[in-house]
């Protein structure tokens, strides 16, 4: 087991635990708090969201990233760089928002906020590590006779990839996070008690909201380092 | 004898001057053409004609009597080994895979691929508990064999070499240096190689060939090239004041040997020594004539005024 993954795990599972509405009732003794069993059924949702979200964005995010960094798509790379840094810097409620009229009330606003949202880091990520492939490799590739197809799959992918798991790991973390917004869409996320409370000025469910979101994206930073950490103990200790 | 590579009219075009021109060069089959010249002369870039790593703007460059710009790239380069100074090894893949790379991608059958990889290993006395290892976890040294092994795995009949004995110690640039000669002995291939050492360029070459600002000042062999008369450049640039003895060490007592009986108790020296062997002697013994001897017998005497055929007429 790997130890950094620790810390998030236990504080998501600490910060459930008083999510729970056992707890939630004892700390409001007098306030409506919500049932356990449809806390779980608004966290399923909201991971759903959020890993739907987060997975476009990450497919979008790779598939942009090489598709620049080819010689082909290199006039393209500062128009989707910076196109991507435009999205991000959309507050992810803005983007719900902007989202509403196109696509109504529901899960899509929020799935488009979210892509949106992890869109850039992944993207710059990829960049990154296409960039860090080492220059004689990629030259050496080409002199003996690979094809640019092959030396995408057989040496850029595999050294790049590792070095993507931290921008992955930190999309998904901010899409656990970011998907509550998605209530005021109407999604039935984590966020869903969050707007009940703040319109019932109900302290209890307002917590309940905060905490499960936050529980669950601490879960899925510690299940992202774990992921990480098995897969760290095959690859390759250094590159040059 | 056919030419393998033939250059014809060559320019490049960097702009600002910078690139190739003029170039006109027929690198012989089985020739070990060796390319020197200032930092910028153009070497690389004239290697990289010959696997269509850079086009050129005028002129053509014919492989085996075919025109490399009427061939498909990839399967051009496929038959053409590639050896660099940053010899550019695969990171995540260990030296056996990087050396099997071009064989795995020409769909050889597994056993023969082992088979390639570990002569190859022996040949280049790579020690066969390295072929699991990662390159980061290799000397720069054997990183460059690893990289000549890979460059030699599908037995092309050319191969390029750009100063692919950097970055190692004298004394392993040395034995790679004997090892390359002796693969070219043994194989025959085509060989062009870039390097900065003259020693090492005298040495190995068949064909040497000088270049200055995208332009190639001479060719010919060593011996033509470090002759009294060849470009001052040329002289400097293959070894200034030490070319004399340089050059004596490309030349054999055989040549300079005379009938007839040397002074009384002269030193013995073999027919197929070098000269410069011949001149160390004489100058140890304090003698200024050896006894040359073929297979333990005297045939004759070599004097130090014969020493780099000044003797003949
Ligand atoms: N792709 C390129 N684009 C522009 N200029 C280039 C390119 N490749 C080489 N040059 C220029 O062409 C000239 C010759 O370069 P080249 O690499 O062939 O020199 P070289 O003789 O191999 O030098 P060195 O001994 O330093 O390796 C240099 O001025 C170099 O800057
Ligand atoms: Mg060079």
């Amino acid at each position: 087991m790997s130890r950094p993954a620790l810390l998030p795990l236990g504080l998501g599972l600490l910060l459930a635990l008083l999510a729970s509405g056992g707890a939630a009732s004892l700390l409001w003794p007098e306030a409506r708090v919500m049932d356990t069993p449809r806390l779980l059924s608004l966290a399923g949702s909201h991971a759903r969201l959020a890993v739907i979200g987060a997975g476009i964005g990450i497919v979008l995010g790779v598939a942009l990233g090489l598709l620049v960094t080819r010689s082909l798509g290199a006039p393209w790379r500062r128009p989707v760089d910076s196109l991507a840094a435009a999205a991000q810097a959309v507050p992810p409620m803005v983007a719900v928002a902007l989202a509403l009229p196109g696509f109504g009330f529901g899960a899509a606003p929020t799935v488009i906020a979210l892509v949106l949202y992890g869109l850039m880091p992944v993207l710059r990520g990829t960049i990154g590590a296409v960039e860090a492939v080492p220059r004689a490799a990629l030259d050496a590739a080409l002199a003996i006779g690979l094809t640019p197809a092959q030396i995408l799959r057989q040496v850029e992918w595999p050294l790049v990839w590792p070095l993507l798991l931290p921008a992955l790991r930190s999309a998904v973390t901010l899409a656990m996070a970011t998907a509550a917004v998605g209530a005021l869409a109407g999604a039935a996320t984590l966020g869903t008690p969050i707007v009940i409370g703040l319109q019932m000025q109900n302290e209890a469910m307002l917590f309940q909201g905060a905490a499960a979101t936050a529980a669950l994206a601490f879960l899925a930073d510690g299940a992202m380092l774990l992921a990480a950490g098995f897969q760290s103990r095959g690859a390759l200790p250094d590159r040059r | 004898m056919a030419a393998m590579i033939r250059f014809a009219g060559i320019s490049v075009n960097f702009g600002d001057g910078a690139g190739l021109r003029d170039i006109d060069l027929d690198v012989p089959e089985g020739a070990l053409c060796v390319l020197v010249g200032t930092s910028g002369a153009g070497k690389s870039t004239l290697m990289r004609l010959v696997n269509r790593l850079v086009v050129p703007s005028a002129g053509t460059v014919t492989l085996a009597g075919k025109d490399i710009a009427t061939r498909d790239p990839v399967e051009l380069r496929r038959g053409i080994g590639y050896a660099i100074q940053s010899v550019g090894l695969f990171p995540h893949r260990t030296v056996a895979e990087n050396i099997a790379i071009i064989p795995a991608l020409l769909g050889w059958e597994k056993r023969r691929i082992t088979e390639r990889t570990d002569a190859l290993m022996t040949m280049l006395q790579l020690d066969p508990a390295l072929a699991g290892r990662y390159p980061h976890a290799l000397s720069g040294g054997q990183a460059q064999r690893v990289g000549l092994a890979r460059a030699l795995a599908a037995d092309p009949a050319v191969l390029l070499m750009d100063e692919p004995f950097g970055a190692v110690d004298p004394i392993v640039r040395r034995a790679l240096r004997r090892e390359l000669a002796a693969i070219h002995r043994e194989t025959g291939k085509t060989i062009l190689l870039v390097t900065h050492d003259a020693e090492e360029a005298l040495e190995l070459a068949t064909l040497l060939v000088v270049m200055r600002e995208g332009r190639i000042l001479a060719q010919g062999s060593p011996l033509e090239l470090t002759a009294m008369a060849a470009d001052p450049f040329v002289r400097e640039l293959l070894g200034g004041a030490g070319l004399p003895l340089r050059r004596l060490d490309l030349l054999h007592v055989r040549d300079a040997v005379r009938p007839g009986e040397p002074e009384a108790m002269a030193p013995e020296i073999d027919a197929d020594a070098s000269q410069l062997d011949a001149l160390r002697l004489m100058l140890e013994h304090g003698a200024t004539s050896l006894v040359v001897t073929e297979a333990g017998s005297a045939v004759g005497a070599l004097r130090f005024a014969d020493l780099d055929g000044r003797g003949r007429t």
